[in-house]
């Protein structure tokens, strides 16, 4: 057996830099969740590889300071500060387009290519300049992972690693493995960013699923680096304009709810009549419906009386409402992670489900193992016996 | 004026539809015996092209990349709205991810002419990435509205104005055309006046009729058509491989659950009592 060649990149990358989102003057929770894992991955990598690389986070806003420092206390060496009232609000556009500069261009902390590792949050507008920011640094992106770790891995690819016709097993140094729940939420890929023969594909990026990562303690007078980005934008980047911007009415709003029913796909064999067995223990409670994506998904045929059960709007988790009540009852839920992550902060946790032991038991305080069919309304019926008659009582 | 040209990326997704979807025993999907069918979001991208043509007129495209039996996604798509369909096929283009996605579509878009408009969905039932409309725009350098739950156009002055959810609020976006949309799994279409609703019914019968004769307006072309680098499309031009695909462990125990045999009345009478005591508590 022929000892494996190692990938040397053609170019110089260093660090790892985190897309720090934040929203009306604050950081959106992921951006400190990343800091808190980028700090943990970069100490190890220091370790590892006798380097010392650093933890780059990119702020972007109006009256930055405090956020700045906030970004140093949570585990920043270097922050990259571009402040500016034109930075107020989120625009695709002007933040693409300050960030590639950032990244490519040298400065007085700077002097490598471009960063070496990069993180973004998965939520509305991190996923969005997660992917024009590696369109425009022409490079790849894994979206929505909540695993990473930093190692050499032995690769053999049939285009990437082709020489002469023969697929040689190449070991590329330092690659970011960055897992990725799929739509099942059972099974993870784990996608790598690597260069090829014509081409170096850095940094080596991805989206991260709020929730995924702990932050770090934060340490009050840490110091660090600050670069100043200068807004040197004209008119041709700034083409999309915010005319207003005001309080959205919210639909339905879950997240302050104390007691929320969510149904699952264990409605499917009978979806209507499933739906509103829910809606009744919902309304037993004076509680308000959830559902999974899988719902969603699954675009039951349902009467017209129940639909606006199945809308979007209603979904729980990690790219619907993240909800914390005091109940939560899954009726059907598989407990699929990215469901978990909108749920897993309830106080107390109930279902329902036909499985003996689905996933979803692990993270559950009471666990009825049964045909939601048959328990829903049994327990509706306790539920109501419980409170005191059979319509009286007030919970 | 009625000169509005409007591309809309349409993709084959597995049917999650239940009934439909076939998962194997470990919880992961079995391709093989699911359909493809186009994928839901894309049909609200659909629907706000088709408002735009009741409202404008003009041209509606349907693009799509991937195999060549994608014929049937875009003929489903040309059944909401469309008078040509576009796809790109070819061996070379396999394997894409996002960013090679963005440049072959980019280059499909080029061959056919700029339009005033590109539309795609939010995300991809089975990829759920959202990258790649963000991605295409860049590409093409289209300024990008996304979020858009409802658009509106004014053709004198060149302007897309669009209402878009940015987290808790609402925007009002004003952009110049040609522009690049992404809908919001909310957009809605609205027609106000008795004559707009009368052309959506005849557009509607109109689409479906031509989709079912697809033949006559559908346009198949492979990397030699699009004169697309050869290093920037395919799984030659992704930058992102799929190394490993495994089951993700059951999550570490966070509760211990205390089971409930649904058979027992009296256990369900104990957990009814216990979610009274907290909901008052
Ligand atoms: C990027 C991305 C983001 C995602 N975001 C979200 C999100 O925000 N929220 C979300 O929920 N999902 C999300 N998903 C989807 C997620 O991976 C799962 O597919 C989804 O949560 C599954 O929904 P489910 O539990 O209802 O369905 P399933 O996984 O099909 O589970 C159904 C459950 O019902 C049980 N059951 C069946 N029949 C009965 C019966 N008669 N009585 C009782 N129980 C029964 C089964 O045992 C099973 O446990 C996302 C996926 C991706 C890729
Ligand atoms: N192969 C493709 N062909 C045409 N459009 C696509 C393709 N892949 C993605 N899109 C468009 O991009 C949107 C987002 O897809 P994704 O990035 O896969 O989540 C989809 O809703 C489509 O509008």
């Amino acid at each position: 057996m022929s000892v494996a060649s190692t990938w040397t990149p053609k170019g110089n990358y260093r660090d790892m830099w985190v897309y720090c989102e934040q929203n009306h003057g604050k950081f959106v929770t992921c951006s400190l969740e990343m800091l808190g894992e980028a700090r943990r991955l970069m100490d190890k990598y220091n370790v590892d590889y006798k380097a010392d690389e650093k933890v780059v986070a990119v702020v972007f806003g109006h009256k930055v300071d405090g956020l700045v420092q906030e970004a140093f206390e949570h585990g920043a060496d270097v922050v990259y500060a571009c402040d500016h009232p034109a930075l107020e609000n989120f625009i695709l556009e002007p933040q693409t387009k300050l960030l590639a500069a950032a990244a490519r261009g040298k400065d007085h902390y700077k002097s490598y290519d471009e960063p070496r590792y990069f993180l973004f949050p998965a939520t509305n507008n991190g996923r969005d300049i997660s992917a024009t920011a590696m369109a425009a640094l022409e490079s790849g992106l894994a979206s929505d992972c909540n695993v990473l770790y930093i190692s050499d891995e032995p690769i053999k690819h049939p285009v990437k690693t082709r020489r002469n016709e023969v697929i040689e097993e190449i070991v590329y140094p330092r690659i970011l493995h960055m897992k990725r729940p799929d739509f099942s939420g059972f099974e993870w890929s784990t996608i790598l960013c690597i260069d090829d023969p014509d081409k170096d594909f850095h940094p080596q990026s991805c989206s991260v699923i709020p929730g995924s990562f702990k932050p770090l303690e934060r340490a009050a007078g840490r110091k660090g680096v600050r670069v100043n980005v200068a807004f040197n934008l004209g008119e041709k980047d700034q083409r999309v304009k915010i005319v207003k911007r005001e309080r959205l009415p919210i639909e339905v709003d879950l997240t302050k709810r104390e007691v929320i029913v969510a149904i699952g796909r264990g409605i499917g064999s009978n979806p209507t009549q499933g739906i509103k067995l829910g809606v009744e223990l919902a309304q037993a409670l004076g509680a308000d419906v959830g559902i999974s994506r899988g719902v969603v998904t699954a675009k039951y045929p349902v009467d017209a009386s129940v639909q606006q059960y199945t809308k979007e709007i209603r979904q729980i988790g990690e790219t619907g409402q993240m909800v914390k009540p005091k109940v939560y009852i899954a009726l059907g839920i598989s407990g699929a992670i990215q469901h978990k992550k909108g749920m897993d902060k309830s106080k107390t946790i109930i279902t329902v489900n036909s499985e003996p032991s689905a996933p979803i038991k692990e993270f559950s305080d009471v666990y009825i193992h049964g045909d939601l069919f048959e328990v829903v309304p049994k327990l509706k019926e306790a539920i109501q016996r419980a409170l005191g008659g059979k319509n009286g009582g007030k919970v | 004026m009625h000169s509005m040209n409007t591309v809309v990326l349409v993709k084959g997704v597995p049917d999650f539809r239940e009934g439909k979807v076939s998962f194997k025993e470990d919880n992961t999907l079995n391709r093989g015996a699911t359909p493809t069918v186009l994928n839901p979001n894309d049909r609200l991208a659909l629907a706000a092209a088709l408002e735009l043509k009741v409202k404008h007129g003009g041209s509606v495209r349907l693009v799509s990349m991937g195999p060549p039996n994608y014929k049937t996604i875009l003929r489903e798509a040309m059944e909401v709205c469309g008078d040509e369909a576009y796809l790109l096929s070819d061996r070379m283009m396999g394997g894409a991810d996002t960013l090679a996605t963005a440049e072959t579509i980019a280059a499909g878009i080029r061959k056919i002419g700029l339009p005033d408009l590109v539309i795609a969905g939010f995300k991809s039932a089975d990829g759920e990435t959202g990258q790649t409309g963000p991605q295409t725009a860049w590409v093409l350098d289209f300024p990008i509205i996304t979020h858009v739950v409802s658009l509106e156009v004014d053709e004198k002055a060149r302007l897309v104005r669009a209402r878009r959810t940015a987290g808790d609020d609402i925007e009002e976006i004003e952009a110049p055309l040609p522009c690049f949309i992404v809908t919001d799994p909310g957009f809605t279409a609205v027609f106000r006046s008795a004559t707009n609703r009368l052309r959506l019914l005849r557009l509607g019968e109109e689409t479906v009729a031509r989709a079912s004769k697809i033949d006559s307006v559908f346009k198949m072309w492979g990397v030699a058509d699009l004169g697309v680098d050869p290093k920037k499309i395919g799984l030659k031009g992704s930058p992102t491989i799929v190394n490993k695909v495994e089951p993700i462990p059951v999550a570490a125990k966070e509760r211990t659950a205390q089971v409930v045999d649904a058979k027992d009345a009296g256990q369900l009478d104990e957990v009814a009592r216990r979610i009274v005591q907290l909901v008052r508590g």
